[in-house]
């Protein structure tokens, strides 16, 4: 088994989520794609190249699975080009992803920013799907206007619940928009958070300064480093642990993440967080 | 242990059977220094070479290689393209057999390059001990990587004599060479004089490593001045890496035909010396600065990075002689050392 050669994917739909992010439903032309909350692939479009997104799916569903990718480069900019029916190749799913199993009977707060919502669907719709097994459940979501808010719709509609807290926040309302919701970076919306510190684990995905914020003051409210994780961005370009582009410390980002507690990542160098 | 006895002559008569089924490598004079190349005329083999400019671990993981093939038609289809070769890697040092065995443990981790092994499963390594520092830059020794080797060969070669040698074998390969070339049996004076061989040649290293306490980023070393003071040297050229018997690093990329309907995916050795290396989408960079890549390298061959052990360094003085700017790795580590 080569495990650079991919396999290939049929795009099924498409969903334009904000001004640069779409999602992207694929099937497998053959097989299924088994992954875990937190796990990405390897994504070819053919004479442009390949790159690593996170899968943005419920990981119960096997049937298909979902890319959200923001326009960044030249292959997600090719792939924005994609229609239904289009085929990518696929290699993985590959990494290590959030701690669910791990996080029974703990609290859970949920922190975003940006694109970093796409990381974090998987392990929010499984908390969902296992919701009582969790005690209190918090998700705080920020971008850096309205019209960035990915998975709006979803959001909202879990806020209508009684399972779980949702708080959206955004950096500046564009004049002659609405918005009924925070503004500010996401971690103001601290201040509000009803889960307890102590036996509270963190999943946190956003840009990396964010994530810097976001931990030091998660482990100023008394947040063990040890349950405060993080999913990490790095060009991973193989996914093998063999290009060696992903490394942080002694770390490979693809083989030993992209979810980090915070313990594990703080005595790495070349980070922000 | 099977060893046997040899002159240059039967050294001679070893390759030619080698080239019966292996395209044979070895160290050759080219301009001032040495290349691993194909060994068209055998009267062209240096065993007195100090080092090759490349490591013999790139003619396993090669500095630019196809890894599949495609069709940019309605969908698209793609072939892998798996370059098969068997070598038989003559004279190969105790420090470059060594980033070998390093190489053979990282590609065959969680995942397997097949692409490694095509090459690596279907060769054959003559080693060739040192009997002392071939040169200033070597600091094999005091790493344990060298100067002599007792593992991981299919034969090892040791100067016992001027032009004569002590081959011992290593594997079920070797010994069918050595049995077809009908080499005569050591007697035990041989034996006993590569063993006096051995156990002197550590004596005579003028240069020395020690990277104990410096493999884990701690903030000794990470906040060291050093770091400032060599990267206001650092050109940023990647040599370091590129002629590095443990760097492995490579990026990958599709290159189209001019057709537009054909291409390939190529991966060609990187290096994190480069500023490209750390990149991520919209320009983030995680080792901007010079200061941060050269450490990073460097902490790399400590065996401090992800790799760890397995692309840390053997010693082989090939950085040290190769940098313009004379970055020394065992002068940066003493220093280092003073402060963990």
């Amino acid at each position: 088994m080569n495990p650079y050669i991919p396999v290939k994917a049929r795009v099924v739909s498409v969903r334009t989520e904000t001004t640069d992010v779409k999602t992207f439903r694929f099937k497998l032309i053959e097989g299924r794609l088994k992954f875990e909350a937190g796990q990405f692939v390897e994504v070819s479009v053919f004479g442009v190249g390949e790159a690593p997104i996170s899968i943005s799916s419920d990981p119960d569903i096997d049937d298909y699975f979902e890319l959200s990718v923001r326009r960044v480069g030249n292959v997600t900019g090719s792939l924005f080009k994609l229609n239904e029916g289009a085929i990518v190749g696929i290699r993985g799913p590959y990494g290590r992803g959030w701690p669910i199993r791990e996080s029974e009977g703990m609290d859970v707060l949920v922190v975003g920013g940006g694109c970093g919502a796409a990381p974090l669907r998987p392990a929010i719709l499984k908390l969902l799907r296992n919701r009582n097994r969790y005690g209190r459940l918090e998700i705080l979501y920020g971008a850096r206007t309205p019209y960035d808010i990915m998975y709006r719709g979803e959001f909202e509609k879990v806020a209508e619940g009684n399972d779980c807290r949702v708080l959206l926040t955004v950096d500046t309302i564009p004049p002659n928009s609405e918005w009924r919701y925070s503004v500010g970076v996401v971690t103001r919306l601290f201040d509000k958070i009803s889960v307890d510190p102590r036996r509270s684990v963190a999943f946190i995905c956003g840009p990396e300064v964010m994530m810097m914020y976001a931990v030091r003051d998660l482990i100023r409210l008394g947040f063990k480093p040890e349950n405060i994780y993080l999913s990490m961005e790095r060009r991973m370009r193989c996914g093998l642990g063999f290009c060696g582009h992903c490394q942080i410390g002694r770390k490979y980002v693809c083989l030993d993440g992209p979810v980090f507690s915070y313990s594990e990542i703080a005595p790495m160098p070349d980070k922000i967080v | 242990m099977d060893a046997f006895i040899a002159d240059l002559d039967d050294l001679g008569k070893l390759i030619k059977i080698g080239r019966c089924k292996y395209n044979v490598y070895a160290p050759i004079r080219k301009g001032g220094s040495y290349v691993f190349s194909k060994v068209e005329d055998i009267h062209n083999i240096d065993l007195r070479y100090n080092r090759t400019i490349l490591p013999p671990t790139k003619l396993f993981h090669r500095p630019r290689e196809t890894l599949l093939r495609f069709k940019l038609n309605d969908g698209f289809e793609f072939d892998e393209v798996l370059e098969v070769e068997s070598m038989m890697i003559f004279g190969v040092h105790a420090c470059d057999l060594n980033a070998i065995l390093r190489l053979d443990r990282f590609f065959t981790r969680r995942f397997e390059d097949p692409y490694y092994l095509a090459r690596r499963r279907n060769s054959v390594v003559v080693a060739l001990n040192c009997n002392g520092p071939r040169d200033e830059y070597c600091f094999c020794a005091s790493l344990g990587t060298g100067p002599t080797i007792d593992e991981g060969y299919d034969i090892l070669l040791t100067e016992v004599e001027g032009g004569r040698f002590l081959v011992e074998v290593g594997s079920k390969i070797g010994f069918d060479l050595i049995s077809e070339a009908g080499f005569m049996r050591a007697s035990s004076n041989y034996i006993e004089a590569k063993r006096t061989m051995a156990s002197t040649a550590r004596r005579g290293f003028r240069r020395y490593a020690d990277f104990r306490g410096l493999s884990y980023p701690v903030i000794e070393v990470l906040a060291h001045s050093v770091w400032d003071e060599e990267a206001g040297r650092c050109l940023s050229c990647g040599n370091c890496s590129l002629v590095c018997p443990t760097c492995y690093c490579y990026e990958i990329s599709d290159v189209v035909d001019m057709d537009l309907k054909n291409g390939f995916r190529v991966r060609r050795l990187d290096s994190c010396q480069l500023y490209g290396y750390a990149e991520v989408a919209l320009g983030g960079n995680f080792r901007r600065s010079r200061k941060a890549r050269l450490r990073h390298w460097m902490v790399c061959k400590f065996g401090g990075a992800a790799g760890g052990e397995l692309s840390s360094c053997v010693g082989c003085g090939r950085c040290i002689f190769y940098c313009p700017a004379k970055i020394d790795i065992t002068s940066i580590s003493s220093r280092l050392r003073e402060a963990v």
